[in-house]
């Protein structure tokens, strides 16, 4: 054992005291929390151009309101209220006659949108107001070059509704003022369940919300995708490098191949065990720091680092046999994403698993071996509560498929990590596999 | 006792005989050189020894045991190819080698043996600041820095100069004073022939050489001429009972027949030539090799 820890010791310096560990160390979860560190930064830097927007109202009855409501806004709604500077962009509305050929307008209309002269125009069908009557002329239009993405069309959809709602009372001869709360919208609040506590008092629900619902579960199955990525990948690399460079037969002249392969493992994983303290320390100072300690799903923390440690020593005896296989860096670029599956699966299905943790996909899906970690993490970091079995299930699968890679892993290695030269053959793999 | 029986190994890789019925035993405290030419089977030998490889079939004892992982621990293993963690510092690769070898730290030993190669002022230095012959020389190093009782060299020589190579030869023959067994291949006969106690030629997976060379030479008997004429003679090929003619320049070497009179031979050139000189002597390792090498069937020995 002293030799695999001496083997152990050796990889994990290698890695650790490298300038890179550390600097990606730094950078990783800048890099993977890249769009909302960036959303933050440039939350206050808006475009504050102005929108010149033309409509064309077939209705008759949209677009004096339209640009009363453009006014009002840009009466009231521009300003920051503390520090009186512009923060918004206005908008600045005007409206078209309709002419016969509105195909032949819109097309006029459009080259000036093109040209920047125009940021987009509305088009309001002539029964948007009672489309029930005429649906095929019953809708209103937004035409701009990025439609879906325009901040402008979410404003319209809510003052054009507002209007839509009052000119469909006055038609029905009811006055805004008999409907008290006509505008005032509903906010449906995402509440978890009651429970009742050790002297039966039935507890309140406590609110739900999107960093318990969102944040928690991706934030620890990235974190679990961290620790492989540093812990596991570079094993295939380092494998491949010490063969060509004939360190492994040095190696092998003192320990065997498989306590060769399981030194590296293990120093695989210490690196991963090195970075998963730094981040999840890190991570629960900073969050009670800022109050949210109520937020760390302290309960999954042990299923998390036991299925971490089970991922690295399945993809680590995946990785170390697959780069004895390569013969050089080609080989063992396309190599890694086989390699990668058990990672990059349950990052596909991320969020159709974190919608429904329960449905028969993501459970079954959880307890497919190779996936088990990630998803099942997953899934328990969420607020819902998954049936006690399936992570005991899903562990009983992880740790019998790890021995079974381990064991088909060692007898790759042994095979081919002196064979210089052989071709990169699937058929190969599976003959040193199944005959040793 | 033998440090090392090999009973009948064969070695295939696919349908190729790496190493075919091989049968070798290798006394204790002697050293062994393994020649052979390229792609003979000696590293496959080599690493059947080490237990890198299995042998399909037969037996490998070490110290009179059944070979098994304990005796890896009192085996030196210096590879054909040589391999250093390129960015690992020199005193700490060596601390890390020797301690994967016999199980415990070998901190203290390391600087004796730095010292002893004249390389203590690069011990900190990284591997991949050092010269070939340096490389050489610290993967020597981790190789004997456990005192193991079997060393095993593979090409030991190979890119080393006249200076290095003689310290190399010394340190050999300093560790078999201790006691120890050293196995080496080599491509050079003519240091397998000053420093070899046996030798073992293997050829196409099978030994067609074994013993020491006294042995191995009176095999072949006092079968080559070799003379200085003043002019050089040609056609010496013609002459009845000679089979090859070695011609040196300055001297040459003619290969006699087994059943020819190699007086009558020198007579009949001394008669239309003047030699300066003659010898006669036993075929070299050298020649030796060239002949079993250069044969394209072998005959078991």
């Amino acid at each position: 054992m002293y030799k695999v820890l001496r083997l152990t010791l050796r990889e994990y310096l290698a890695a650790v005291k490298t300038k890179g560990f550390i600097i990606g160390l730094l950078l990783a979860p800048v890099l993977m929390s890249g769009g909302i560190i960036a959303s933050v930064l440039l939350r206050d830097h808006v475009d504050t151009r102005e929108r010149n927007i033309a409509i064309i109202d077939e209705s008759g009855q949209m677009a004096d309101f339209l640009i009363a409501a453009a006014d009002a806004r840009h009466e009231n709604d521009l300003l920051d209220p503390e520090t009186g500077e512009q923060n918004k962009p206005a908008y600045s509305l005007f409206s078209l006659a309709p002419e016969d050929d509105i195909i032949s307008q819109m097309n006029v209309l459009s080259d000036r949108v093109r040209s920047g002269e125009l940021h987009a125009f509305i088009h309001v069908e002539s029964a948007a107001v009672q489309p029930s009557l005429d649906p095929e002329h019953g809708s209103i239009n937004y035409h701009a070059e990025s439609a879906a993405l325009d901040d402008v069309r979410g404003w319209i959809r809510g003052v054009a509704n507002d209007q839509l709602r009052r000119l469909r009372l006055q038609n029905a001869g009811i006055g805004e003022n008999q409907v008290p709360d006509l505008f005032n919208w509903a906010r449906i609040e995402p509440k978890g369940l009651l429970s009742m506590d050790d002297s039966g008092e039935i507890v309140d629900a406590e609110a739900s919300n999107e960093i318990q619902a969102i944040a928690a579960p991706i934030g620890m199955v990235f974190l679990m995708f961290m620790m492989a990525m540093m812990g596991a990948m570079p094993q295939l690399s380092a494998v491949m490098e010490e063969k060509t460079q004939r360190i492994a037969e040095v190696l092998l002249g003192s320990i065997t191949p498989f306590q060769f392969m399981l030194g590296k493992i293990l120093g695989g994983l210490a690196v991963a065990l090195t970075s998963t303290l730094v981040y999840v320390g890190g991570g629960i100072l900073f969050m009670q720091w800022r109050g949210l300690e109520s937020y760390i799903p302290y309960h999954v923390l042990p299923w998390f680092i036991v299925n971490s440690i089970f991922l690295i020593f399945m993809l680590g005896a995946m990785l170390t046999s697959l780069g004895s296989v390569a013969n050089d860096a080609k080989d063992a670029q396309s190599l890694s994403f086989p390699a990668m599956m058990p990672m990059m699966v349950p990052m596909f299905v991320l969020f159709p698993v974190l919608k429904e943790p329960l449905s028969s996909f993501a459970t079954w899906l959880s307890l497919i071996p190779p996936f088990t970690p990630m998803v099942m993490i997953l899934r328990l970091s969420t607020p819902v509560s998954i049936p006690s079995w399936q992570p005991w299930a899903g562990l009983v699968g992880v740790i019998l498929f790890t021995l079974l890679v381990v064991w088909a892993g060692s007898r790759i290695f042994r095979s081919a990590i002196l064979m210089q030269g052989v071709p990169l053959k699937f058929s190969n793999i599976l003959r040193w596999m199944t005959k040793g | 006792m033998d440090a090392i029986s090999l009973k009948h190994i064969t070695k295939t890789f696919d349908s190729f005989t790496a190493v075919n019925v091989l049968s070798l035993s290798v006394p204790s405290g002697s050293i062994y050189g393994f020649i052979g030419p390229n792609g003979s089977g000696k590293t496959t030998t080599i690493r059947m020894i080490m237990n890198i490889f299995h042998p399909d079939s037969g037996s490998i004892e070490i110290f009179g045991e059944a070979r098994k992982e304990a005796h890896t621990d009192r085996i030196g293993y210096l590879p054909e190819e040589r391999g250093l963690y390129k960015k690992m510092k020199v005193r700490e690769l060596l601390q890390f080698y020797g301690a994967i070898k016999c199980g415990h730290s070998v901190t203290a030993d390391v600087d004796l043996w730095l010292e002893k190669f004249d390389l203590s002022s690069w011990a900190n230095k990284k591997v991949e600041a050092l010269s070939k012959g340096m490389s050489q020389k610290v993967q020597f190093i981790a190789t004997v820095i456990t005192k193991p009782d079997l060393v095993i060299l593979d090409e030991p020589f190979s890119g080393l100069d006249p200076v290095n190579t003689n310290n190399l030869l010394d340190a050999i023959l300093e560790l078999q004073k201790e006691g120890a067994t050293i196995i080496f291949s080599t491509h050079d006969m003519a240091t397998a022939e000053k420093v070899c106690d046996y030798i073992f030629m293997i050829h196409k997976g099978e030994k067609v050489l074994d013993g020491t060379l006294n042995d191995i030479q009176e095999k072949y008997g006092n079968d080559t001429l070799r003379i200085r004429p003043e002019k050089k003679i040609a056609n010496l090929e013609a002459l009845k009972g000679i089979e090859k003619v070695h011609d040196f320049g300055q001297v040459q070497e003619l290969r006699i027949s087994q059943d020819a009179d190699h007086q009558a031979i020198l007579q009949t050139i001394m008669k239309s030539n003047r030699i300066l000189s003659f010898e006669l002597m036993k075929p070299s390792l050298h020649d030796i090799f060239v002949r079993i090498a250069g044969t394209k069937e072998v005959d078991h020995v």
